[in-house]
């Protein structure tokens, strides 16, 4: 989805990406949010209308650290760096998976609704050894998906049939949401009496990622149970409703006042 | 589905006041299912704070029928398998200058007359019972009736139960057509088949004016946009459901309670806050036509903040950690749509409650039993009937 960043920036970081990495922003929430401007020791971002503005980049004063690649919650940063040349160009992607991609093996590029563009190799994978931090992820495609990489998938795991959800076994319980305290055989229990039939339904009654990270954590396992628990015929998977403000924020700083 | 399914009752609506009607027409060995078009509370009932607030209704047949619903509700909650965290912890509404503390001394004492218990604090009082208040109150209005539940578990508990006495409840299933024959209604078509069934209660809410349609009746009922900040989960910080005075302005369109800033009147904004037993704060609110838009605004997430602050400072230094919006079944004049249809037999209307659905969910519910089974109510419903409006 191309957002109100607009063509003319991404244009201007097709051009100077030659030069080596530059951020991409595909950010169109008007959400107030601003990580990013945060952590952009170059000042090259900058959210021009307030905090719920989404934010433009100087191409020219960005040197690809990627450090808001990295802090964006909504995972709508990446990096593009064309100075490798022959038509190749290697995009760094934040990616919260812990599983088979390593690091100079082939994976698939997808773009933003996990649809297949190009095979390419991983050149470099940065912070795996920092468990609950993003890792970032470069790979290397032809340079004509430069700008429509969003993901990257391990072949393995395209290959499998979309329905088969894997649940975990449980042998021993344990919380899976942490801050709503909720066990994961509590989980399963309101999963199967089988009143819900709709993921917010059921996140709405168990409470499970409406706590303080708001499912960052246990989104996916929620999720997972759920496509395995209840039966095809009753359920529809609509996904959840991300609401502002994605990331905890004072309420000082939502109201316009300095935080 | 091929199955013909039939049934001495369908309610259409799995919000509050589908499963409190459920729940009281099961009591009386009533056949009850429940078609509803997503999930349970998926409407306005799963998108809103858990204020029960005798002292915003408006003075008449909608406050008594406020003090019926209360009066039910313990019996109601002891029935219950899951508990709705009931609180009876009482209401505070903060004026934050004279003539906003003059209009609710004045409002007081009709309220009063009308049987509803109410104290208006100085600042000093006011103080006793909220210490960390903004210096810039004046006074407030007390009500210790004003309470607060779970809407999410108050419903789901009623459904429940109204389930074990033999209720069906059936999800994902719309309503597309009621077939009415010699003026009486006959079958509910709907995505799951064919329900037979002479007695239909449309408690859809927002999605009443629809139903309404097919059997040709204009229900005017419309979208009334609330958005809502939830805080992160604290200890126990609010031991009241606190609003401010232009929250019941806006609410019950009291001139002299309305904003003066013309943004907030657009945006129909009131400051409310309670702290649910999970801990979080929810902050409120606005009153907006939008549509079925359900989005938050940045717009009116700032103009929450910023109005929170004015009434409870330290508010300021909690984490906002999500917010989100509901859509109130609005009536032209704010009160409930109850009873029956002319020229349509066996069509029974509980829907229209506006901001107040939980708070008269008890009432309606009952009410809506007593009218299909006996085919009269034992309180005067004709203020809200359908035909007032013409």
């Amino acid at each position: 989805m191309q957002g109100k960043t607009g063509s003319e920036s991404w244009q201007e970081v097709w051009d100077k990406s030659v030069n080596g990495p530059r951020a991409l922003i595909d950010c169109w929430q008007e959400i107030p949010c601003d990580p990013c401007q945060e952590a952009c020791a170059q000042g090259s971002i900058v959210l021009s209308s307030g905090i719920c503005a989404p934010p433009a980049l100087h191409a020219e004063t960005c040197n690809g650290c990627g450090k808001c690649v990295a802090i964006c919650p909504g995972m709508a940063i990446f990096l593009v760096d064309r100075s490798i040349g022959s038509g190749l160009a290697r995009v760094t992607v934040p990616y919260e998976m812990r599983d088979e991609i390593r690091l100079g093996g082939e994976a698939w590029a997808v773009d933003g609704e996990g649809n297949y563009l190009a095979e390419g190799r991983i050149t470099r994978v940065s912070g795996a050894g920092r468990p609950g931090r993003t890792m970032l992820l470069t790979i290397e495609v032809p340079e004509e998906w430069a700008l429509k990489v969003r993901g990257v998938r391990g072949r393995r795991k395209l290959l499998e049939e979309p329905e088969e959800v894997e649940a975990i076994e449980a042998v021993e319980d344990f919380a899976f949401c942490r801050c709503e305290e909720i066990d994961y055989s509590r989980l399963r229990e309101i999963i199967t009496q089988g009143e819900f039939r709709s993921l917010p339904a059921l996140r709405r009654f168990s409470r499970a990622g409406l706590g303080y990270c708001q499912g960052r954590f246990c989104q996916s396992i929620l999720r997972s149970q759920f496509l395995a628990d209840c039966p095809e015929e009753d359920r529809e998977v609509e996904s959840f409703r991300v609401r502002a403000p994605v990331r905890p924020v004072k309420l000082s700083r939502l109201g316009g006042e300095d935080g | 589905m091929d199955d013909v399914l039939s049934s001495e009752v369908v309610i259409i609506g799995g919000g509050v006041i589908g499963a409190a009607a459920a729940y009281f027409l099961c009591k009386e060995g009533a056949e009850v299912m429940i078609v509803e078009a997503e999930d349970l509370t998926a409407g306005a009932s799963g998108a809103c704070d858990g204020f029960l607030s005798l002292q915003t209704k408006q003075i008449g047949s909608h406050l008594d029928l406020t003090l019926e619903s209360m009066a039910l509700l313990p019996g109601i909650i002891e029935d219950l398998d899951i508990d709705p965290e009931y609180n009876p912890c009482g209401g505070l509404m903060l004026a934050t200058n004279q003539d906003q503390l003059k209009e609710l001394k004045a409002r007081a004492k009709k309220v009063k007359a009308a049987g509803l218990e109410i104290e208006i604090l100085g600042t000093q009082e006011l103080k006793e019972m909220l210490p960390e208040v903004s210096k810039e109150i004046k006074g407030a209005a007390y009500c210790p009736s004003d309470a607060q539940i779970n809407p999410i578990a108050f419903t789901l508990g009623m459904a429940q139960k109204a389930q074990g006495m033999g209720a069906k409840i059936i999800k994902g299933c719309k309503v597309e057509n009621i077939v009415v024959t010699n003026n009486r209604v006959r079958e509910v078509h709907t995505t799951a088949g064919s329900i037979h069934s002479r007695r239909v209660i449309c408690a859809a809410g927002t999605g009443s004016n629809e139903i309404g349609k097919m059997i040709i009746v204009d229900i005017p009922v419309m979208p009334q946009k609330g958005q809502i900040l939830v805080t992160e989960a604290r200890e126990r910080m609010l031991d009241r459901i606190v609003s401010g005075a232009e929250y019941l302005g806006t609410k019950a369109n009291l001139d002299e309670l309305l904003p003066k800033d013309e943004d907030a009147i657009r945006l129909g904004l009131g400051f409310t806050a309670e702290q649910t037993v999970s801990g979080n704060i929810l902050i409120g609110s606005t009153r907006e036509f939008a549509g079925f838009d359900k989005e938050t605004t940045p717009e009116a997430m700032n103009a929450i903040a910023k109005n929170a602050i004015n009434y409870l400072p330290w508010i300021k230094n909690l984490d906002v950690i999500r917010s989100f919006a509901g859509l109130r079944p609005y009536s032209p004049d704010g009160l409930p749509i109850m009873g029956p249809v002319k020229g349509v037999k066996g069509f029974y209307m509980a829907t229209g409650h506006s901001g107040d659905g939980i708070c008269l969910a008890a009432i309606t519910g009952k009410l809506m039993s007593e009218l299909v089974l006996d085919g009269e109510t034992s309180i005067d419903i004709s203020p809200f009937s359908l035909y007032r409006f013409k």
